[in-house]
């Protein structure tokens, strides 16, 4: 498991890319990730392409990021799911709450 | 000698050599190095003198008489433990066989003869590093060993705390309920509660907390204790969602949240009430049919919306007496084999399809699992729960302190409630509370709730929101029913229903009459007594439960009030 | 290095080492090796026991720095578990080492006896 963050040039967008399994052992990298720039950027994205694995651990560390990027008025997308990922979010209803696609 | 390396602590060191100079020698080398000597020319000695001294550290010479150094060395470690007392050969020996013989012995390192004090104060220092490490490591063992059976102490007793709260419903008695959760579930957050309503419906929740370990069980007891505290005064599900939701929302941190499923099996209305947020689809199994209807999950897990954005819109299946709801936790689908592939639901499908006996459907399950990866997880709930005909309807009592001389026997009150309050309150519950503190409706509680709750929705269904009853002909019709209820009601603006409560003393204790109105355009009551009472039916069946339970039931101004009569008589 | 009996570095560095007790260390090497002189010659014919005394005053006189002495105990080790070997006219060369290094051991001594 790797997580990387990048913001993007005009410091607009924030992407973080989850490789491997994201789960409970993950919480302190995917904290780090975006608690680390100072500047808040407008938008989050979560990009899954390379994430293999996701349990209940990580909808929470989604709804951690929720939080940290303002709640009901943050714009959090994840991106790139594969199809088992997918079922994970799909189940727990997340499209409700974050731009999945 | 204050050029040697440093000595970091005392030690006391037994020296086992048979040559007398060199005993000397060594002896006045390690005292000048600041540690304790005990000295032995033979091995026997060497042994008794390590099991009365403990010292911490050997130096061996290989060959000596009596018994030699690899034998000594032998006991020593033994008689050591699980300590390590570093043992050094003394020895010029070269060849490899003797030198492996050292090691086989338990030898730990060597030092040549002529001795060279410096590299003697070194590798002293080093293995006493080494033994340091050990005994660290050892005590550390212990300490996590404590702490693991301490651990394992605490989560026995939080299980059996919990177990009582857990199961304080109707889990274990019913009948009509079978399940099978693994004995530490609920350290992996899995939570499967029951309970009867006042009018006898069941309330099952089948819950999954995020995480593990205690964090996952300790919102457990706050779900549970909304559970079974609304479920025992009548609220529905929709009510005791929205308080569920609420709590958790209060006080789990943000990353933690409840997958749930709420039902309420009625074998009255002969239907099962669901709301799924976030847990894998369960199923309604029609037993005439082999038909699975799936369970699916539409709503986001309980304690991650605010009060304001809950959504606790359920959905209503028919069922027949006999047919089976299956509800079960993502330890199912989500045990792994070697390969991390999961079992998933296309499995649990065959198995399902595979099923001879309905009976032996865990079995099965469990069965399927243990060939797909061999070995149990412990995170798997499973419940089934079949459709019976109602128990004998009973108030599931709070404990009344009072000796009953405070009963109020004679008073009346009325009620309106208007759209915007039917749209989201239910107020059985509280009418249900009010109505026991009369001591002599009290063996009645369930009887006159069951007969409140089918007034109540009749005023409300057919009066207010206009719906027709006909509609719940077929299990199509039926959830149709329940769709333009759950719009029509979302829709309302205008409209009431009105309950007028009525107690009086009698000479032989008292009666109650209950009046409820409607805002509806009432309905041809001629028409509709005259329908034959047919249990299989899907609608009509509420006036008949009335009828059987209340002493005396009238309508009047067109079907728009209905009026039912519970008498009692006077406790001894 | 076959020449030396006996390594001048090596006493001056026990003496270092072992400061007030340098005569009494003498005294104990010279006690014992004579025991082992004597113990090699009761075991002329016996491998073993020959094998094992000399391991052990190899030992000891290594230490001292009787660098031929060790040698030769050395080589009756190493012989005495072959075959065949003649170790009786090796027990005599530590025998005749012995009786060469013995007086100077003791002179050694001497400078330390008030």
């Amino acid at each position: 498991m790797s997580i990387e963050s990048e913001v993007s040039l005009d410091g607009k967008k924030l992407t973080i890319a989850i490789k491997g399994r994201f789960d409970f052992g993950s919480h302190q990298q995917f904290r780090e990730s975006y608690e680390r720039f100072y500047k808040v950027p407008e938008i989050y994205i979560v990009d899954l392409k390379e994430t293999t694995y996701m349990d209940s651990s990580a909808l929470g560390m989604l709804l951690l990021l929720r939080d940290h990027a303002g709640g009901d008025e943050a714009e959090v997308q994840v991106l790139n799911s594969n199809s088992d990922v997918r079922k994970i979010l799909a189940i727990s209803n997340f499209d409700k709450l974050f731009d999945i696609s | 000698m204050s050029a040697l390396a440093p000595v970091l602590e005392a030690l006391t060191i037994l020296i086992a050599e048979d040559s007398a100079a060199d005993r000397l020698l060594l002896s006045t080398i390690i005292r000048r190095q600041g540690h304790q000597v005990l000295t032995a020319s033979n091995g026997v000695e060497a042994v008794e003198i390590f099991a009365h001294e403990r010292p911490q550290l050997v130096l061996m010479d290989a060959l000596m008489p009596v018994m030699d150094g690899f034998e000594a060395a032998r006991q020593i470690k033994q008689l050591a433990g699980e300590a390590l007392v570093p043992v050094i050969f003394l020895t010029s020996l070269r060849e490899s066989e003797a030198l492996a013989q050292c090691l086989d012995a338990g030898g730990d390192d060597f030092l040549p003869k002529p001795y060279n004090p410096l590299i003697l104060a070194a590798k002293i220092n080093a293995m006493d590093r080494l033994r340091r490490l050990q005994a660290t490591v050892l005590q550390q063992r212990d300490l996590i060993a404590r702490h693991h059976e301490h651990l394992l102490h605490e989560q026995r007793a939080a299980k059996a705390v919990f177990d009582k709260v857990a199961h304080s419903g109707c889990i274990n008695a019913a009948p009509n309920i079978r399940y099978l959760q693994s004995p530490y579930a609920l350290f992996n957050g899995d939570l499967l509660l029951a309970a009867y309503t006042p009018s006898g419906d069941m309330h099952v929740l089948l819950g999954d907390f995020t995480g593990h370990g205690l964090p996952a069980a300790i919102g457990a007891m706050p779900l549970a204790e909304v559970f079974y505290g609304m479920t025992a005064k009548g609220y529905g599900l929709t009510q005791t969602l929205r308080e569920m939701n609420a709590k958790l929302k209060r006080i789990l941190p943000v990353d933690m949240f409840c997958c749930a499923t709420l039902l309420c099996l009625s074998a009255q209305r002969r239907a099962v009430e669901v709301w799924n947020g976030g847990m894998p689809e369960g199923y309604v199994h029609e037993v005439a049919t082999g038909r699975r209807t799936p369970l699916i999950s539409r709503h986001l897990p309980l304690g991650v919306l605010s009060a304001e954005a809950f959504d606790d819109s359920t959905e209503v299946w028919p069922m027949a007496l006999g047919d089976r709801v299956f509800l079960l936790s993502d330890g199912v689908l989500d045990t792994a084999d070697a390969n991390d592939q999961l079992f998933g639901a296309a499995r649990l499908q065959q198995v399902f399809a595979a099923n001879r006996e309905p009976d032996r459907l865990f079995e099965d399950i469990e069965q399927a699992l243990a060939a797909f990866r061999g070995q149990a997880r412990d995170d798997v709930s499973m419940v089934e729960i079949t459709l019976l005909s109602a128990p004998p309807l009973r108030v599931a009592e709070p404990m009344y302190a009072d000796s009953g001389q405070s009963s109020p026997l004679d008073w009346s009150v009325s009620f309106e409630f208007r759209a915007q309050t039917l749209k989201n309150y239910n107020p059985l519950p509280y009418l249900l509370q009010l109505l026991l503190e009369v001591h002599g409706l009290r063996e009645q509680g369930g009887a006159l709730y069951s007969v409140m709750a089918e007034l109540y929705s009749n005023a409300l269904e057919h009066g207010v929101l206009g719906l027709d009853s006909a509609l719940k002909r077929d299990a199509q019709g039926f959830a149709q029913y329940y769709r333009q209820r759950n719009e029509r009601l979302a829709h309302l603006n205008s409209g009431y229903v009105r309950v007028h409560v009525q107690v009086s003393p009698t000479d032989q204790g008292g009666t109650m009459t209950l009046r409820v109105e409607d805002s509806g355009s009432g309905f041809d009551i001629e028409k509709e007594l005259a329908r034959p009472v047919d249990a299989d039916r899907l609608s009509g069946r509420g006036l008949s439960l009335v009828r059987q339970l209340s002493s005396a039931v009238g309508w009047s101004d067109g079907g728009r009030s209905v009026c039912v009569e519970f008498c009692w008589e006077a406790l001894a | 290095m076959a020449d030396i009996h006996l390594d001048p570095d090596v006493l001056s560095g026990l003496q270092d080492v072992m400061e007030g007790e340098y005569p009494k260390l003498l005294d104990t090497f010279l006690d014992d090796s004579q025991k082992r002189i004597e113990a090699l010659r009761k075991a002329r014919d016996d491998a073993k026991a020959l094998g094992r005394i000399a391991h052990s005053f190899k030992g000891s006189s290594g230490n001292l720095g009787a660098v031929r002495l060790a040698q030769l105990c050395q080589r009756l080790e190493t012989e005495s578990v072959k075959p065949s070997s003649d170790l009786g006219e090796l027990v005599d060369q530590i025998d005749h080492e012995f009786a060469l290094v013995r007086p100077l051991y003791e002179s050694e001594r001497q400078r330390f006896s008030f």
